[in-house]
């Protein structure tokens, strides 16, 4: 566990877009493969496109749900503003952030009380907090793959080609398949294996 | 079978907080569970739903929290072990039985689960429901993870049993819906028998005012109270760590002991405290406390929500003449007695405790304000396609129908709230008016005038018309779950009274808001089987309502006029706007629509489609131009309704 004893992941995203599910699944991951695990989920009372931000923790001795401040190794981030409005606050010196480009837009920015930043500059913002940033275009790829509900699939698929969790990626992947509906199986496991080499690629 | 309730001892697995509540009922072998939905305790009521049947159990969603509290302080009564939960705010509806029960107990176990939310993420206040363990006489417990949360409702029930009484379990939402990892106990096979004697160990047990009437009660009551202690003492949550003859101590519980110990162990100091963690918040473990304060140089409180073991140890101490150094959140103490604790609240605590200097690195903390600037907002929204856009969207063109001065709207709480969340980009100056005062409302969050729990937004209605407010309609909104929950009773006070005004209720025929539970309008029970419909319409006649109209939110036009109908009418005029919740429209195939987009050429940039506060119709300011996320987009066809171009179109 790069000579820690935790790992911190966040994953982050607007409503809708999977991310509770997500964090459930490594967090499940990580308890089949013998670890004690923690998830702490922050969300608004909009049931979609309001902010979604997920801590997961996992180590042999933890207690609580929330990470640190500068103390996330991993950021997922499904929408970009999100991975700012999370990574400013959480993101460690030396860490990752997996991130799909494709913004939905706040009512602010809509309604013309806010701008969106660039994705650019969210980029940069990123890389000055200390983070490598991996692009993965986890809705395109979500609805190449047949649905656009397994982004956050894709970048489970992602996580597992970074090879930073301290447990093998089959425990990972079982654990996509058990938690998804029954009837998404395949498409979720085509998601899966899409993300992974959307890394691959990169590497 | 649910993985929650499989019969396998000893197996390892994630739940969350509210699964690992139900587990341990499942456990001690419930009979009857009830509750009514609120973030962050709805879960344990659908996680024992799933397996209701497998476990002979009776799982409802009651109307209320207080027929919930009822129905199973009356299983309970005829023996049986029964489980009711709410969240804080909940907890309030059902003070009247809950202080009263006490008086003669109970014969089977009877548990309440209450789910606290520090920091108000999902609730209209942060109310700690630990005092009022305390103010019952109610054992309360105070789990401080998921595996305790589990273990401590399975034992409960077994101390409700054993004292007669009630006893409390406390969580909050770093509980409740966070998740860990739990270890699964034995299943109780045996099932409480189901009997009942009026005067089981008591005179007249079940009635208070039964001879020898309520004060004898009351003093059974308190008579009761060293069996109390005696558990507390003896509890196994209870948990003292020694590390030293004056060093400095900490009481702490719940959430906040997880952040105790995770920041001591990453910042070294495990050694350096004497530590109590309390899981019996009342009565609290006094003797363990008193070795803690004996041996220790000073003491801080580290608890989540409001000061209350604090409260009743710095009591307790003065009775005992005991002196300490003591800090927590009472005088001026050194955490805040509002917001939530986390891991970097409590070490800061720790520090300032110890009266040491915290390193910053000025740096970072630069960047992260210079970066901080590029972060829009992102206000709260419906969700695309929901009813409630063009149930608003017509409240705001009605009432400038009857060209209204200055509106007051009540709203309640569920979706509909949302109307109430504002748009935090834009910036409100407060003002201090003698006249009432017109604001220009663009967005339907900002048009919610009156916002509190639910059921406030018809009596508040009642009050500002017999207080004679002239300078605009009143109006009360409210949903189908919240009608049978809080108006009821304000319904026929507003009939029995003649008020006047417009109370519109939003019936999308789900509990949408805490998840989609089904309530009296949606034709299902919490178990998902098939349930009686109690039509609105009827019932709001029956109450001897005259005007009584039916409109469709997703038909504007047809709304709007049914509303400036009503607005125009002398008296009380109950509108309900009926569709279905668009998630579950969707989700259960129900709304299948193409998809809209802008035609660009035909769009003029007058921004009235993004008026309607959907989340899928975007506006693109270098453009000028309006688009329809095609991610997000159900089809409900509301934007295309109010351009006044025709730039927007059903997609192929």
């Amino acid at each position: 566990m790069m000579g820690k004893d935790v790992v911190n992941l966040i994953v982050a995203g607007v409503g809708g877009q999977g991310s509770i599910l997500a964090s459930h699944i490594i967090a499940d991951a990580a308890v089949e493969a013998g670890y004690s695990a923690r998830v702490g989920e922050t969300y608004g009372a909009a049931m979609r496109v309001g902010a979604v931000h997920s801590h997961i923790r996992i180590g042999k001795d933890i207690k609580s749900p929330l990470i640190a401040e500068d103390e996330a190794d991993v950021l997922i981030a499904l929408e970009p503003l999100e991975a700012l409005r999370v990574g400013v606050k959480y993101l460690s010196k030396q860490s990752k952030v997996l991130l799909n480009p494709r913004p939905i837009l706040p009512a602010d920015v809509n309604f013309g009380f806010a701008k969106y930043p660039s994705l650019d500059d969210i980029y940069n913002a990123l890389e000055k907090l200390g983070a490598k940033v991996y692009k993965v275009e986890a809705t395109k790829i979500a609805l190449e793959v047949g649905n656009i509900r397994t982004a956050n699939v894709v970048m489970l698929g992602a996580l597992a080609a970074l090879k930073i969790l301290p447990f093998e990626e089959k425990y990972l992947k079982d654990s996509v398949l058990r938690r998804v509906p029954p009837k998404t199986v395949e498409v979720n496991e085509r998601a899966f294996d899409a993300g992974k080499e959307a890394i691959k690629r990169q590497k | 079978m649910h993985y929650i309730g499989i019969d396998e001892p000893g197996k390892r697995i994630l739940l969350m907080g509210n699964e690992a509540i139900a587990r341990g009922a499942i456990e001690a072998g419930v009979q009857v569970a009830a509750g009514y939905p609120g973030t962050p305790s709805s879960e344990v009521i659908e996680t024992l739903a799933k397996v209701a049947k497998e476990y002979n159990m009776h799982v409802q969603w009651s109307t209320n929290e207080k027929i919930a509290f009822e129905v199973a302080a009356g299983a309970a009564i005829v023996g049986a072990r029964a489980l009711m939960t709410c969240k804080n705010a909940g907890f309030n509806w059902i003070m009247d039985t809950f202080l009263t029960i006490g008086y003669g107990g109970v014969r089977g176990g009877l548990v309440i689960f209450s789910g606290d939310d520090p920091d108000a993420h999902y609730s209209s206040t942060e109310q700690d429901v630990r005092l009022l363990g305390a103010y019952a006489n109610f054992l309360t417990l105070e789990p401080m993870d998921q595996q305790e949360a589990k273990d401590m409702t399975k034992d409960a029930f077994d101390i409700s049993e054993e004292v007669q009484l009630p006893v409390i379990v406390r969580g909050v939402t770093r509980l409740n819906h966070a998740s860990g990892d739990v270890v699964y106990g034995e299943i109780r096979k045996e099932r409480n028998k189901i009997a009942f004697d009026k005067h089981w160990g008591m005179p007249y047990r079940w009635n208070v005012y039964g001879p020898p009437g309520p004060v004898a009660k009351h003093e059974w009551l308190i008579n009761q109270q060293p069996k109390l202690k005696e558990i507390a003492e003896k509890s196994k949550y209870n948990v003292l760590q020694m590390k030293g003859e004056g060093k400095p101590a900490i009481i702490t519980s719940g959430v906040a002991a997880a952040y105790v110990f995770d920041v001591l162990r990453k910042e070294g100091l495990d050694d350096e405290f004497n530590i109590l963690k309390v899981g019996t918040t009342y009565p609290l473990p006094y003797k363990k406390i008193k070795e803690l304060i004996e041996k220790s140089s000073k003491l801080i409180f580290i608890e989540e929500g409001d000061p209350v073991i604090e409260l009743q140890t710095r009591a307790w101490m003065h009775e005992e003449k005991i002196t300490i150094d003591a800090k927590g959140k009472m005088y001026e103490g050194i955490l805040k007695p509002y917001g939530e604790l986390n891991q970097d609240i409590v070490k800061e605590a720790i520090y300032k405790f110890l009266g040491k200097e915290i390193k910053t690195d000025e740096k970072r903390k630069e960047l992260k304000k210079s970066i901080s600037e590029l972060i829009a907002p992102r206000s709260s929204m419906w969700c695309p396609g929901c009813p409630h856009i063009g149930s608003f969207w017509s409240i705001r063109k009605a009432l400038q129908n009857v060209k209204a001065k200055v509106p007051i709207i009540n709203i309640g709480i569920g979706c509909y709230e949302m109307s109430g969340y504002g748009v935090y980009g834009k910036q409100i100056k407060a003002e201090y008016t003698t006249e009432s005062k017109r604001h220009v409302v663009l967005y339907p969050y900002e048009m919610s005038d009156t916002e509190y729990v639910m059921g406030s937004e018809f009596g508040l209605l009642q009050g500002e018309y017999f207080a004679n407010y002239k300078d605009g309609p009143i109006i009360g909104v409210t949903g189908d779950s919240s009608f049978f929950h809080a108006n009821l009773p304000a319904l026929a006070n507003a009939v029995y009274n003649n008020a006047k005004g417009v109370y519109i209720i939003l019936d999308n025929t789900w509990t949408a808001m805490t998840g989609h539970q089904p309530n009296p309008t949606t034709g299902l029970k919490a178990t998902l089987e098939p349930a009686k419909k109690i039509d609105i319409e009827k019932v709001v006649r029956a109450m001897g309502v005259e005007f009584v109209k039916v409109a469709d939110p997703y038909n504007i036009e047809e709304t709007i006029n049914v509303l400036t109908e009503a607005l125009k009418y002398d008296g009380l005029a109950v509108v309900i706007l009926r569709r279905e919740c668009a998630l579950q429209a969707v989700r259960y195939k129900r709304l299948v629509k193409p998809i809209y987009k802008v035609i660009e050429d035909k769009c003029t940039g007058c921004r009235i489609c993004t008026q309607i506060g959907c989340p899928a119709v975007t506006f693109d300011f270098d453009k000028k131009k309006a688009g329809v996320d095609e991610t997000l987009c159900v089809g409900c066809s509301l934007c295309a309704q109010v351009c006044p171009f025709d730039a927007i179109v059903e997609g192929e």
